[in-house]
């Protein structure tokens, strides 16, 4: 995987009278991990709806793989290569964990067959329980996912998105709600995944966003603020003053 | 065709869309502030018809009737919020909506076995009897006192809603009920005030409605189904879709119903079927909960 | 809840033995109808018991399974019922044309009617569809000269079965129990396959989280449709028992009390489970036989006995069975 992956060309959006974006414009090359990182309310979710296909941009384009993306309905994102988790948990609460990750799995292949027995689809089981086996939840796989831990519900969170083996993987937020040593294991696990594909994350936690990422992008009020290594975002002054008192978190 | 019959024809359809106004207004509210819809609406409706007659038989005057009515069933509209729709708030939302639905069931029933299966003939009040010239011709007294009733009913409840504090804490708390609780807001009275208004309007329209269609138990299905309509055009949760809607749909039966009778009441249905296929919110309504 | 993928699943979870004949769903549910006319005390009860469960099943599929809330199925009842009463009294079609075509044409009602209805969601959804199925009702009415307006359609009646040279008469009722007995079978076949395929997994996700079921990439707009097409389908099938029954088909059919015993049979016998539905039709019904036997005023019983379900057991009878059973709670 080489070359450009994604571009966003002066993107924006705006809610009635709201900027939530304006101007954003970048690429991102395949194979990297990205972090966007921003006070709240600087547009990361926008952005992140935006790339996902839940949101439309009121202005600017987008390209996949040299292929522009305007008009695309949102459920078709996923079959061009770019799948994304939730920083508020959105799982399928009263499936399994295995069902949870195998009818994201079914959605590339088969959607309106009523005839065959699902059960005889056993490619699809063996790709969920795989995916289950890269985060480490292969053990509930039985579980109503309602009955898992806040820490389990993340991790499934990131399987149903990692299964349709996506070029671009967006994380929102894969650390909300997670205690130290919950963060450290989805950090692992997080490294695991990036050494495969490309990634974007939207994250809070400093440390980690700058121990994790190849690249960090900042946003602040809907604009681009900085945009470049960890190290040269550490020392960038508009960063350090729109971060000032602002706490590290955990990482 | 002539003017003057068509212009009458529309005032008709005023005339008819002002009581579907005040029936769909009353769900319409009650949604936009609870987020629950009504399904035994119409046989409140109904009921509301009911007393109006009972009320109007026992004090000798209509006029008795149509303010005592709306008022009994709206606190009787309370009640069924504190005893039963209560228990529900946190629940799946079909299920106010189910129980609404069996309410009426027993609220049809009810009436039936008090008042009999046949229907009874409202009489339209003697000070509104007979018909007013109004230049191009005679229109009914009674019709245009039921216009000029719901534009009242309209703007005094506009009046509320912008201008006091009441209204300002209804409209806010339809925004963020949780925001209301925090500022010290009795939340719980709040609602069962809303939902009595909105039983009270239905049944405001019943006693209105009754002079006009004969009253017996199976009026409120009918009702129903136009208040749906009247909501679902108008944009749920939208006073001002309810009336813009219950208007149209007033207007647009009305005049059908010089040309083709039989379609008169399918006209309603189709005109809803077309603004759901162009804008699925209503015309007035907000996308997300419900398109 | 649990999903109910394939029997093999609901095997290891269940003690074996029980769990391995309850495998088998569509052949259990076969065996218990087969015995119904022995185990409830009317044979009328029984044939109700066949086509409502046949109905409610279809509304099932949309209700319990999908998670769509329709106050509208009694269209594709009433339907059913009338396109097989006018194409056997009107256009002399025999019984075993006129029940494809009646499915047929109630399958293009759905579609009409789904195509609308489906771009609403949640209250909306259950107003648009209370509505569009009384818009049917309405034209029924005025239709008379196909229908019968609000006489109802007379004047069809099948009074044999000539099936692969077999000839049966269907006005004895033990035969005529165990023909509607057979569409019953058939529904409850397809239904299962429905259940069990690729797309039975969708419409759950679909209920369970729409907006992640549509961000997987599944086209929630258009499954929706076609298990709105599906539920009207069987549902409609139902009609077609119905009018072979009764040999009349009533206007109230379509009227939206109909529809509404509907979603009471499936609240009754609890959404969501494969024999539910003959459950809660065999409830409602005997509990309207029995009640009206001391009272014409059954409906202030049945709305009180809802009203109780929807606040104390939402589940139904046949779903908080199960789950005290502890029946299919985790699966592999």
């Amino acid at each position: 995987m080489t070359g450009e992956l994604l571009r966003a060309e002066g993107i924006g959006k705006r809610f009635g009278g709201f900027v939530a974006l304006e101007g954003i414009t970048m690429s991102f090359a395949a194979g990297q991990l990205t972090s966007i990182i921003g006070p709240n309310g600087a547009g990361k979710s926008t952005f992140f709806n935006i790339l996902s296909g839940a949101l439309t941009p009121t202005s600017g384009k987008l390209h996949f793989r040299g292929r522009e993306l305007s008009g695309l309905p949102q459920h078709r994102f996923v079959h061009q290569g770019i799948s994304r988790s939730y920083q508020i948990t959105n799982i399928f609460p009263d499936l399994t964990v295995h069902e949870n990750v195998r009818v994201a799995a079914q959605a590339l292949t088969v959607s309106y067959d009523i005839w065959r027995n699902r059960a005889r689809l056993t490619e699809l089981h063996a790709r969920a329980d795989a995916a289950l086996d890269a985060v480490g939840l292969l053990g509930k796989r039985g579980e109503l996912a309602k009955f898992l831990s806040h820490g389990q519900q993340r991790a499934l969170e990131i399987a149903i998105a990692l299964v349709s083996e996506p070029e671009l993987l967006l994380l929102d937020e894969p650390t909300a709600g997670m205690g130290p040593e919950e963060t450290r294991d989805m950090v692992a696990l997080l490294e695991r995944l990036a050494d495969k594909r490309t990634v974007l994350l939207v994250e809070h936690k400093m440390k980690m966003v700058l121990g994790l990422s190849k690249r960090v992008v900042v946003l602040h009020h809907g604009r681009l603020l900085a945009d470049g290594a960890p190290d040269e975002i550490r020392s960038n002054p508009e960063v350090r003053r729109v971060y000032l008192g602002q706490s590290e978190g955990y990482g | 065709m002539d003017l003057s019959l068509i212009i009458m024809q529309l005032l008709s359809g005023i005339a008819l869309g002002a009581v579907l106004v005040i029936t769909a207004l009353g769900l319409t509210i009650v949604f936009g502030m609870l987020g629950v819809v009504n399904f035994a609406h119409g046989a409140l409706f109904m009921i509301g018809a009911y007393a109006g007659l009972y009320l109007a038989s026992l004090t000798g005057s209509f006029w008795w009737g149509l303010l005592l009515a709306p008022i009994l069933i709206g606190a009787f509209g309370m009640l069924i919020e504190f005893v039963l729709i209560r228990r529900l708030y946190g629940r799946s939302i079909d299920d106010p909506l189910l129980l609404t639905f069996g309410l009426s069931y027993i609220l049809v029933e009810g009436v039936r076995i008090v008042f009999g299966s046949d229907g009874i003939p409202f009489p339209t009040p003697p000070q509104l009897v007979g018909v007013l010239d109004v230049g191009i011709g005679f229109f009914p007294r009674y019709r245009l006192f039921v216009i000029a009733l719901v534009a009242v009913v309209l703007l005094v409840l506009w009046l509320t809603l912008e201008k006091t504090r009441i209204g300002l804490i209804v409209r806010a708390g339809a925004r963020d009920p949780t925001i209301m609780q925090v500022l010290g807001v009795d939340i719980g009275r709040v609602w069962l005030a809303i939902f009595g208004l909105g039983v009270g309007l239905a049944a405001l329209g019943g006693v209105l409605a009754g002079p006009m269609r004969s009253v017996n138990p199976e009026m409120g299905s009918l009702v129903l189904a136009e208040a749906f309509v009247v909501t679902v055009i108008g944009g749920l949760g939208s006073i001002v879709g309810a009336v813009v809607a219950g208007l149209m749909v007033g207007i647009s039966i009305s005049l059908v119903a010089l040309f083709a009778p039989e379609m008169a009441t399918i006209v309603m249905f189709a005109l809803m079927a077309v603004v759901l296929l162009i804008r699925p919110q209503g015309l007035f309504g907000v996308r997300g909960r419900t398109a | 809840m649990t999903s109910p993928s394939s029997g093999e699943a609901l095997a290891k979870t269940a003690p074996s033995g029980l769990g391995r004949l309850l495998d088998q769903r569509v052949l259990l549910s076969i065996a218990v109808l087969a015995l119904l006319p022995w185990l409830l005390p009317s044979q009328a009860l029984a044939v109700n018991v066949l086509i409502y469960g046949v109905v409610v099943m279809g509304y099932n599929l949309l209700f319990g399974y999908t998670g769509l809330l329709s106050f509208g199925q009694a269209a594709f009842f009433g339907a059913g019922a009338y396109f097989t009463g006018i194409a056997i009294g009107r256009y002399g079609v025999p019984w075993f044309a006129a029940v494809p075509i009646a499915v047929l044409l109630s399958t293009c009602l759905a579609a009409l009617i789904g195509i609308v209805s489906t771009r609403t969601r949640g209250i909306y959804f259950s107003m648009v569809t209370l509505a569009l199925a009384q818009l049917v009702y309405y034209v029924a009415l005025q239709a008379s000269s196909f229908t019968g307006g609000e006489n109802g359609l007379r004047g069809f009646t099948v009074d044999r079965i000539n099936l692969f040279g077999f000839t049966v008469n269907f006005l004895d009722p033990v035969n005529k129990y165990y023909v509607l007995m057979a569409f019953a079978a058939l529904a409850m076949w397809f239904q299962s396959r429905i259940l069990n395929s690729p797309f039975g997994a969708v419409i759950e996700a679909i209920r369970e989280n729409e907006q992640r079921a549509r961000a997987c990439g599944y086209d929630v707009e258009r499954s929706k449709l076609i298990v709105f097409m599906l539920s009207g389908a069987i549902s409609s099938l139902g009609g077609c028992m119905l009018a072979l029954h009764l040999s009349i088909v009533p206007l109230d059919l379509l009227h939206y009390q109909t529809s509404g015993m509907i979603v009471m049979m499936v609240l009754l016998g609890g959404a969501r489970s494969f024999f539910g539905p003959f459950v809660g039709a065999a409830s409602f019904l005997i509990l309207e036989d029995v009640i009206s036997l001391w009272t014409p005023h059954w409906q202030i019983f049945v709305g009180t006995i809802f009203v109780l379900f929807v606040l104390f057991l939402p589940k139904g009878i046949w779903g908080t069975l199960l789950d005290t059973l502890g029946i299919g709670k985790a699966r592999p």
